[in-house]
């Protein structure tokens, strides 16, 4: 059978290889690492109580120290950036503070020059000499870029709606560039966390213990952990195999069978999904065992090790193997793996801050990174079974394309397109 | 009809450039030679009618078949490409296999097939050697028997002795023809040897356009009176490189005979009126259809 043939020649390839050793890094290092201890034995940590005056007061104070020290702390793409703002844009902050706050600029800087008296009444070794020889506009200065300017009993105005609150974070969100600790959605999880209670902890070990049934809550961390890496290994896999045709002088040789296009591209298409599959379900496999030892005595379910991850990272597998599938005969194979690479590592960074629950309609990583929260992870279910469905519809469907691709260039139809080089599209004209 | 090909006023364009010009071939059972030099358009046509290149207009039928219907041309198709290789890791028998599966030929009756055409290519002692380990003409072999597995009606195979030593060049010819009892074998080469030894029936080309075709005896015909054997004292030997198209070179001790070809009688004293030999009469067809023809010329 075709099918075993195309898996075997994947099992003698390198790129497999690599993959399945750092798939098997991941899950040792992670995964299986979190996994050898109980969850009773975890304490502490905090919750998520959506409270709307506590989000504007902590948001608020966060704002005001990040304002006088022009000094913004913004993560865009996941990579920590120091925004410092022009005059104009900064003024346009402060008008944003006087707004939330109901006060005017003079407002503003009386706030400042209290914080500063505060701050100064208390002792700071050496900086009464510092103080005696500069001026009050550098004593501001040097104050706004302490550690110690912090602001924590600030307050927004009675009036202020939470719908106008999060408008404005927005506004000043985008004058940031974006990532900052002002981004809407990031404000419940930076602003409305409460350390949780022996109660709340007790509550949460039910809840994984009696609904999820242990293996539900932990399946859900193994495929947090695994489902980054098959976001885009996968393409090295198949972007690698497909070229291998050409790069093995061996195109012409298949181009001549009288196979149809669709079924030969399909028939790979599956051989790499199922072939990169095998090894998560050894990893499964594993974790289940761990489970058993780790929780014995405990009542489990003994399906959700392999149900639940197989629906949430078949989809990842299959869109990266779909994409590089089709990138490579439109392409390169290069070109397929930055490519999903970018797409990946973009998903993985524009993700919310919370890694509980991070599951968007369209991201093709989810993200649950605990072992509890199962509350938060039900709440976007739908969500979850829509974005694991809608990426298997759509990695077909680049299959699809793919296969019609591969039957123009087979026929002589088409080449493929060029980027770089002689004739390529992005080639510089003399 | 149902056992030629017809090739009808085609052309062939790769993007704006024109690659074949006109092509009007019929091709009928039994070994037939394409001849011409690099670049003449060869690998263009075979691929042509391989159904992996497009032509832009025209007609081409394949034992009755339109070359459009690309999936039928294939399942009567076998092709050998001018450089082809294979999944170096794999072994002999499981690659022809593999191309088997590829051709859709059913598990048993593909096991009969590889075992018989490893027979047939002398290539049964290496079956379990892995591809990486075959030698050059063992690779051209197992090429033929991948493009045979599926028992097509029409073998094209595009320069398969560039390169092999000369006993594998006569084995390897002789493969083809026995090959071509029950087929149309169609080979290109710019080897004239290889046309001489093993075709009845041939076209020559050159930058696109058939230049000539017919059967190898009219081709000798047609040079008949062009040839000639003359013997030249060394220290003239730039001049008549110079003048003529020189196909040969016999050095004696104090002079060399050389074949030339040409138009008219050449004004050589002891010029001497030859039988032609096909490298001969393929290079007066050259010559007689206006291409630049360099024998000789140092």
């Amino acid at each position: 059978m075709l099918f075993f043939k195309e898996c075997k020649k994947i099992l003698r390839s390198l790129s497999f290889w690599i993959f399945f050793v750092i798939t098997a890094l991941m899950f040792f290092t992670q995964y299986f690492n979190d996994g050898k201890f109980r969850a009773s034995e975890y304490t502490g940590g905090y919750k998520i109580v959506e409270n709307h005056e506590q989000i504007m007061n902590e948001a608020i104070n966060t704002l005001m120290g990040e304002y006088t020290s022009n000094n913004y702390v913004c993560y865009p793409y996941g990579f920590y950036k120091a925004v410092s703002l022009k005059e104009k844009k900064k003024e346009k902050v402060e008008i944003y503070i006087q707004e939330m706050m109901g006060v005017d600029h003079n407002g503003i800087e009386d706030i400042l020059e209290s914080h500063l008296q505060e701050w100064l009444n208390t002792d700071h070794e050496g900086i009464e000499v510092y103080l005696e020889s500069t001026s009050s506009d550098s004593i501001m200065d040097f104050f706004s870029q302490c550690p110690e300017n912090r602001f924590d009993d600030l307050t927004v105005k009675s009036d202020l709606t939470y719908e106008r609150f999060t408008e404005i974070m927005g506004e000043i969100d985008d004058i940031l560039g974006g990532g900052s600790d002002f981004a809407v959605d990031a404000l419940v999880f930076n602003y409305s966390r409460v350390d949780m209670t022996d109660e709340d902890s007790l509550k949460q070990y039910e809840a994984f213990i009696k609904y999820d049934r242990i293996t539900y809550a932990l399946a859900r961390l193994f495929s947090d952990y695994m489902g980054i890496d098959l976001a885009f290994l996968p393409v090295f896999v198949s972007a690698v195999f497909v070229a291998a045709d050409r790069r093995r002088r061996m195109s012409e040789l298949v181009y001549s069978r009288s196979i149809s296009s669709f079924k030969l591209v399909f028939t790979r298409y599956a051989a790499l999904v199922v072939t990169m599959f095998i090894p998560i379900i050894v990893f499964m496999m594993i974790a289940f065992i761990q489970a058993k030892v780790v929780y014995s005595g405990e009542k489990m379910s003994m399906s959700a090790m392999f149900t639940l991850p197989t629906f949430w990272l078949l989809p990842n597998i299959m869109v990266a193997t779909a994409s590089g599938m089709l990138l490579t005969e439109v392409f390169s194979a290069g070109i397929a793996i930055a490519f999903q690479c970018v797409w990946a590592f973009r998903c993985l960074m524009s993700g919310s801050v919370a890694l509980a629950g991070d599951i968007g309609k369209f991201d093709l990583i989810c993200r649950h990174n605990s072992t509890f929260d199962r509350d938060i992870f039900m709440q976007c279910f739908n969500d979850f079974v829509f974005n694991r469905i809608f990426f298997m519809v759509i990695s077909l469907l680049a299959v699809c394309i793919a296969a019609y691709v591969y039957d123009l260039k087979r026929g002589g139809k088409f080449n493929g397109f060029k980027l770089f080089g002689e004739g390529g599209l992005l080639r510089r004209k003399a | 009809m149902e056992n030629s090909i017809v090739i009808k006023n085609m052309n062939k364009y790769y993007g704006k450039k024109q690659a074949l010009f006109n092509i009007d071939l019929t091709i009928e059972k039994g070994m037939f030679g394409l001849l011409g030099r690099n670049g003449a358009g060869k690998t263009t046509l075979m691929k042509t009618l391989a159904a992996l290149h497009k032509k832009k207009n025209g007609e081409i039928t394949v034992c009755g078949i339109p070359i459009e219907k690309e999936k039928e041309i294939r399942t009567i198709t076998g092709y050998l490409p001018q450089e082809f290789s294979m999944y170096p890791n794999m072994k002999t028998d499981e690659a022809l296999d593999y191309l088997g599966a590829l051709s859709g030929i059913p598990k048993e009756e593909r096991k009969k097939r590889v075992e018989a055409l490893l027979n047939k290519v002398n290539l049964t002692q290496h079956r379990h050697k892995k591809i990486k380990e075959l030698s050059g003409g063992m690779k051209r072999r197992l090429g033929i028997a991948q493009a045979l597995l599926h028992e097509p009606k029409v073998l094209i195979v595009d320069e398969p002795t560039a390169g092999l030593d000369p006993e594998e060049r006569i084995r390897f010819r002789n493969l083809l023809c026995e090959v071509a009892e029950q087929r149309i074998v169609i080979l290109s080469t710019h080897i004239v040897a290889d046309i001489e030894a093993s075709c009845e029936q041939l076209a020559i080309m050159d930058s696109g356009k058939i230049l000539w075709k017919g059967s190898v005896s009219q081709l000798l015909e047609k040079a008949k009176g062009h040839i000639y054997t003359v013997n030249v004292e060394k220290q003239f030997m730039a001049q008549i490189k110079k003048e003529y198209i020189v196909t040969g070179i016999l050095p004696q001790n104090e002079y060399n005979t050389v074949r030339i070809v040409s138009d008219a009688e050449p004004d050589l004293p002891n010029a001497v009126l030859s039988d032609p030999d096909l490298e001969g009469a393929y290079m007066y067809c050259l010559h007689s259809n206006g291409c630049e023809v360099k024998g000789g010329d140092e």
